[in-house]
């Protein structure tokens, strides 16, 4: 009887040691693991509705697809400002991000063009760029880059729809390691075919008019986000964003549909044509 | 055609180098002739010039088929000199190599004599074409009656060079070990070296690496009381059949660090095309800090705090190791206004201080692309009007209709770098940039090649980068 009674005291007090210690990590995940933000409120607050923890965890892998294969510079541009804001929430203002690329890709797609990056509000010191032979190379470069503690942000680029050596075991090996170092990790996919990953966030990117400044000129980047998958079950969010260079965060872009350039001097062959 | 060399049965046959080929035929017709390759013979002659490092780090290569060595304060693993000599003839007798040496105070006056197959003390019995002057000159000194080296050093040197000039008097000082040249080794000396013996050889690569590594700790000790760290480490592996495998590896800072070379060591094994190969197994293994950089004594955080410094500069050492130096790359400002001379990457193992970068200006959308072609590539473009802005373009198979544009923004060329650039229109195409953005949204960075007109009739569109 005895004996019995002190069993399930053992038993009272393990559930309560689990629960606890499960209570435990949960607050330490709270505590050791910060969020970064977009910086537009209404998209910050929908991804996470804990204040103030809006946004999305550091220290995480997150993956952002091309919508189409065209899309691929700004799905870049969106991976390295996303980047860059991870690297100041997480006050690592003085580590670099590491950027893994495929030489293949860069061939395709073109080089990484530091003037460019200033434009967008970047330091290009703040980038070490690494270029790799194939996805294999990159896959490790990124894993033991994503290791290393002092570095602020990794981003992967990865092209083509299977790239070798790419699986589930991949990403969880770069989303356990980010874990553990605490750098946030973002993969970089184009022409990607939906697979099983890891990662905490899929999103979508896709290039999306710019709100034209005086005279119809070019305005600031717009994306187009489509958030794909979510650890935490959201679905179906849309956005499009607009990158301000001075804020250094994104703000909600209004909805503008193209509109042809107007210039004095068209003639409209089509009138011309129709009357005839 | 003519014979460079013959082996030894050829020379007993009567054959030598410089004879005719087909004379040769004619002499021996089932002579086995092949072609002259100059390229393997010298990397032949490097191979075993790395060889010999075992003997001094001072080995120098004369070509076509000589090897000098410096062996000066070398020989205290060998009983003397000859002992030495005697070592290396076995060896080469091993690797199927014959070898006539000769010892000297003076590189001339050995590589006379080993030419000749005399020994030292035997200066004087060289003949005068020892003296590698001129075939006029050997035949002008024979006449004179002076057919050996012996001869001359007997004479007054004025007479001599007054009669053939001064550079006879500096070879025969030379010869004579009147005068030293020094020699111009195939391996810089390095700054610290350390090195193993063994007396039955390794043929584990595990047992080498090992061993590669207790160099390195002992190298570093001598590193940190000079308050040095290393940069670049080379390693010679000795195999006992006259095979060398060198590795090496440069790291990012300086460097003390054990298990980072550990680290860095095995990724360089890795990245190898051909794997290392014991084969009958290594016995001398020499590891050698060829660049050192001040590195002061590490001194740990009070507050224990990690060195986040130093796990950066690991990373890139590791990733340059693996990749190639040239792979790992940080940004540098480029002054010029050409816009793809903006696409300067050096090596991230070189990084200096970090340079300022231009600021943009405040407002503006971004003027200058993220992605670059280098170089741009063609596209078709519709325009309203020949020097106007583009209309339509025709880019990889696929229409773009442009809906905002921006330019030109005109970039002259580098007028000053080609001849006669200051005259008109031969100082290269300008350049007129547009910002332009498709119906999709997609932002593109368009130039037009020449001026419309006044540079060339009908100027090319290139694209040449990708906005965000």
């Amino acid at each position: 009887m005895f004996y019995k009674l002190e069993q399930t005291m053992n038993i009272v007090d393990s559930h309560i040691l689990e629960k606890f210690s499960a209570h435990k990590s949960q607050m330490l995940d709270n505590i050791t693991v910060p969020n970064f933000t977009f910086g537009a409120a209404s998209l910050d607050i929908a991804l996470s509705k804990e204040t103030p923890n809006h946004g999305l965890p550091l220290a995480q892998l997150h993956e952002i697809h091309t919508a189409e294969p065209d899309d691929s510079s700004n799905a870049a541009a969106l991976t390295l400002l996303l980047a860059a804001r991870a690297r100041m929430a997480a006050e690592t203002s003085d580590q670099p991000i590491t950027w893994v690329r495929d030489r293949g890709e860069a061939r395709r797609q073109g080089r990484l063009y530091p003037p460019g990056l200033v434009e967008l509000g970047i330091n290009p010191d703040h980038i070490l760029y690494i270029d790799a032979a194939d996805s294999i190379a990159v896959l490790r470069a990124a894993a033991d880059a994503v290791r290393c503690a002092p570095i602020g942000a990794v981003i992967v680029e990865l092209a083509g729809k299977n790239p070798k050596g790419l699986d589930l075991t991949a990403t969880r090996r770069l989303a356990l390691s980010a874990k553990k170092s605490g750098v946030t990790t973002f993969m970089l996919r184009s022409k990607a075919a939906p697979m099983p990953s890891a990662a905490f966030s899929r999103w979508q990117v896709a290039a999306a008019p710019s709100k034209a400044l005086a005279a119809n000129a070019v305005g600031h980047p717009v994306f187009e986000l489509t958030l794909l998958r979510h650890r935490g079950g959201l679905d179906g969010l849309n956005v499009r964003l607009e990158w301000n260079r001075e804020t250094r965060s994104f703000q909600e872009a209004p909805d503008i549909s193209a509109v042809p350039a107007v210039s004095g001097i068209r003639t409209d062959h089509e009138k011309i044509r129709a009357r005839a | 055609m003519v014979l460079m060399a013959v082996d030894r049965e050829a020379a007993y046959l009567g054959l030598a180098p410089g004879m005719k080929l087909a004379d040769a035929r004619a002499r021996v017709p089932d002579l086995k002739a092949f072609d002259h390759d100059v390229l393997a013979d010298a990397a032949l002659l490097e191979q075993l010039a790395d060889a010999c490092l075992r003997y001094t780090p001072m080995v120098s290569v004369s070509p076509p088929r000589t090897l000098l060595l410096n062996i000066s304060g070398c020989t205290h693993f060998f009983a003397s000199e000859n002992a030495l000599v005697e070592d290396a003839e076995d060896r080469f007798d091993q690797a199927g190599y014959s070898l006539s040496w000769a010892l000297a105070g003076t590189p001339d006056a050995a590589l006379a004599l080993a030419h000749h197959g005399l020994r030292e003390g035997a200066e004087a019995q060289l003949p005068v074409s020892a003296l590698a002057m001129n075939d006029n000159t050997h035949r002008a000194l024979e006449r004179a009656g002076l057919y050996h080296i012996g001869d001359l050093a007997e004479r007054p040197r004025a007479a001599l060079v007054a009669r053939f000039g001064s550079l006879l008097a500096v070879r025969l000082d030379r010869i004579m070990g009147i005068e030293d040249r020094p020699i111009d080794p195939i391996r810089k000396l390095a700054n610290v070296t350390t090195e193993r013996r063994f007396a039955e050889p390794l043929t584990h690569i595990d047992f080498a690496i090992s061993c590669l590594e207790e160099l390195f700790i002992e190298a570093a000790r001598q590193l940190e009381e000079r308050g040095q760290g290393a940069r670049m480490i080379r390693m010679i592996l000795f195999r006992c059949d006259g095979d060398v495998a060198r590795l090496a590896i440069e790291t990012a800072p300086a460097t003390r660090d054990a298990a980072l070379f550990k680290r860095l060591l095995r990724e360089r094994i890795d990245a190898l095309n051909d794997p290392l190969n014991p084969g009958f197994g290594y016995d001398l293994i020499r590891l050698s800090i060829v660049a050192t950089d001040s590195l002061e004594m590490e001194q740990y955080r009070l507050e224990g705090g990690q060195d986040k410094q130093g796990d950066q500069a690991a990373l890139v050492s590791q990733l340059s190791v693996r990749l190639g130096r040239t792979q790992v790359q940080h940004f540098m400002p480029a002054d010029s206004h050409i816009p793809e001379q903006g696409l300067l990457a050096l090596p991230a193992l070189d990084s200096g201080p970090p340079k300022a970068w231009d600021k943009p200006k405040a407002g503006e959308p971004p003027l200058r692309p993220l992605h670059m072609f280098d170089p741009p590539q063609h596209i078709k473009v519709l325009a309203e009007v020949p020097d106007g802005p583009p209309y339509r373009f025709t880019w990889r198979r696929k229409v773009h209709r442009v809906s905002r544009y921006e330019g030109p923004e005109r970039i002259s060329s580098e007028w000053w770098q080609r001849r006669d650039g200051q005259q008109a229109g031969k100082g290269g195409l300008t350049r007129d940039y547009y910002r332009v953005e498709d119906m999709r949204g997609r932002r593109y960075w368009l130039f037009r090649h020449g001026l419309y007109g006044s540079e060339k009739a009908n100027p090319d569109w290139y694209i040449h980068g990708l906005f965000a």
